[in-house]
């Protein structure tokens, strides 16, 4: 991935057509899009590119299109202006190697499957035969911390493991994009700090590429190589900040680093203002 | 189990014999004329009878015959169309005026019908108890598909689930408390319509002997038919639950 990441970024720092040819198009890519619905903008003009391999963060105040833009990604919605594509092609259906975290893991899990049955939906969606199905769901258990619990109603787990499941199942799809609404937003602070490392740690090693909605501006930061900040009425993108924060990130030296702490009131001061 | 259920069935069945018992004094006191109210004694040595001597064995069988074919006749097709309509917008549109004209019929009303149209055979009883019993199953199922979470159908849509595998893997199973409701209502209805098409259409089954025993005025003969009806919807409710506590495991999992 940081051999991506560098030639990406070298293709800011030095013009030039000969290093546009060798730097990779992006992966998505938003182009003037626009959302009207019943007469009403949702989204207005929104260009965005998210390069392969990048963890990108979206923040801003509720009614921004925060959700509205990850639910294009992954094909749910059609803008009504501009396009939106992935690998040069418009997401006009959802595609098995773009993967959803949902927020609301509750609701996400298949209640009468047990963990294992879990991640087997999408191993069958994506029509992995059945004799590999076992090892594979072994793996993705333990990679998330579940080894033990394979035959587990959801009922049974923790919202913690609720949602440690909900991302195998997502990372079982073989996802070469993982979209997460909210994620971590319903879990208790130490859960939230385990399953951030656990995340950053699992798409580094697999060069996954993040779109990540938050509130949580701390998060955003800790996570992403990039925040996008977006302002309401109608949603539209603000301000984009480079988070250029060393990896693998700590949960102590990252957040008590000088520029985490600069980008924290730097975001800070922009949610502020976007929300009045 | 745990000492505190056994106590609960302990004092259940405590309850349930001082019953017997009272019944059993009032009716050694003549409370009521022998003819009409007879003790548990008489109610018993009837039953035992009619099952060494008579013919209550082969009745009871036939019973539970005609309830059993009749609520599976309603299952299979309460479920199908249920799903079906649940599922399909078309369907609804098409089948639901239908329907929902046919539904708050009296079950026992069309007894009459069937009889002018079947006659008084088996199809006959079976088609009234299926009738009556579908309803439960046809609703709950409907209901049961239509009230799938949508944040699943999402996850279904994400993963580019065809719609066959969403209603397989989904839809129905969400489905399934709302199902196992139905089944349990259906089978209640069920019962009553084989004791009322039996004793309408006479034949072999424990209503039609219920109903001559009455009409001879052997009422022990009629409270131990009755009591043999209770049994079977008991058995039936206490069968259900185990079902329902198996299939719904993993709603309180732990």
């Amino acid at each position: 991935m940081s051999v991506r990441v560098r030639q990406a970024k070298r293709r800011f720092e030095t013009p030039g057509v000969a290093i546009e040819a060798i730097a990779p198009a992006p992966l998505i890519r938003f182009r003037q899009v626009g959302l009207d619905i019943g007469g009403r903008t949702i989204i207005d003009g929104v260009s965005l590119d998210i390069r392969g391999g990048e963890v990108v963060c979206v923040v801003g105040p509720s009614g921004c299109g925060k959700t509205t833009l990850l639910r294009m990604i992954a094909g749910f919605v059609q803008p009504t202006a501009g396009t939106v594509t992935f690998n040069g092609q418009p997401t006009a259906a959802p595609r098995p190697d773009v993967a959803i975290v949902f927020q609301d893991y509750g609701k996400a899990l298949l209640p009468w499957r047990t963990a294992a049955g879990n991640v087997a939906l999408a191993l069958e969606a994506i029509g992995l035969p059945k004799p590999q199905r076992p090892a594979r769901i072994a793996e993705l258990l333990a990679l998330l911390g579940l080894g033990g619990h394979a035959d587990k109603y959801p009922a049974a787990m923790s919202g913690g493991m609720q949602q440690r499941l909900q991302i195998a199942r997502a990372l079982a799809q073989e996802p070469t994009v993982l979209l997460m609404d909210e994620p971590f937003g319903a879990l208790d602070a130490m859960t939230r700090q385990h399953l951030q490392d656990e995340l950053l740690r699992i798409v580094t090693d697999r060069g996954i590429t993040v779109f990540f909605v938050t509130h949580d501006l701390e998060e955003a930061i800790y996570l992403a190589d990039r925040v996008i900040g977006l302002a309401p009425n109608p949603g539209r993108v603000a301000r984009e900040f480079d988070i250029g924060l060393a990896r693998p990130r700590d949960q102590l030296a990252t957040i008590e680093h000088p520029d985490f702490l600069r980008l924290r009131r730097a975001l800070f001061e922009f949610i502020k203002a976007a929300e009045s | 189990m745990s000492v505190s259920r056994l106590a609960w069935i302990a004092a259940s069945a405590l309850v349930f014999c001082v019953i017997v018992a009272a019944w059993q004094q009032a009716a050694d006191a003549r409370v009521f004329s022998p003819v009409f109210f007879p003790g548990p004694d008489r109610i018993w040595s009837a039953l035992h009878r009619g099952w060494t001597q008579g013919d209550l064995a082969a009745r009871t069988a036939t019973t539970l015959g005609h309830m059993l074919v009749g609520w599976l006749l309603a299952s299979v097709v309460g479920v199908a169309l249920g799903a079906v309509i649940g599922l399909s917008p078309l369907a609804s549109a098409y089948l639901k005026p239908t329907l929902e004209l046919l539904r708050p019929l009296p079950a026992s009303a069309t007894i009459p019908v069937a009889i002018a149209l079947l006659g008084l055979g088996e199809s006959m009883v079976l088609a009234v108890i299926a009738f009556g019993a579908v309803w439960p199953m046809l609703v709950g199922t409907m209901h049961g598909v239509q009230s799938v979470e949508p944040r699943l159908l999402e996850v279904a849509h994400a993963l580019g689930m065809p719609r066959r595998r969403v209603i397989r893997d989904i839809a129905l199973p969400s489905a399934i408390p709302d199902i196992l409701a139905g089944l349990r209502l259906s089978l209640t209805v069920a019962l009553i319509l084989t004791a009322v098409t039996e004793m309408m259409a006479g034949g072999d089954g424990l209503g039609a002997a219920i109903l001559d025993a009455g009409r001879l005025m052997r009422s022990a003969n009629v409270f131990a038919g009755v009591a043999i009806l209770g049994l079977i919807g008991m058995a039936g409710a206490m069968l259900l639950s185990i079902l329902e506590a198996r299939c719904l495991r993993w709603r309180l999992a732990s």
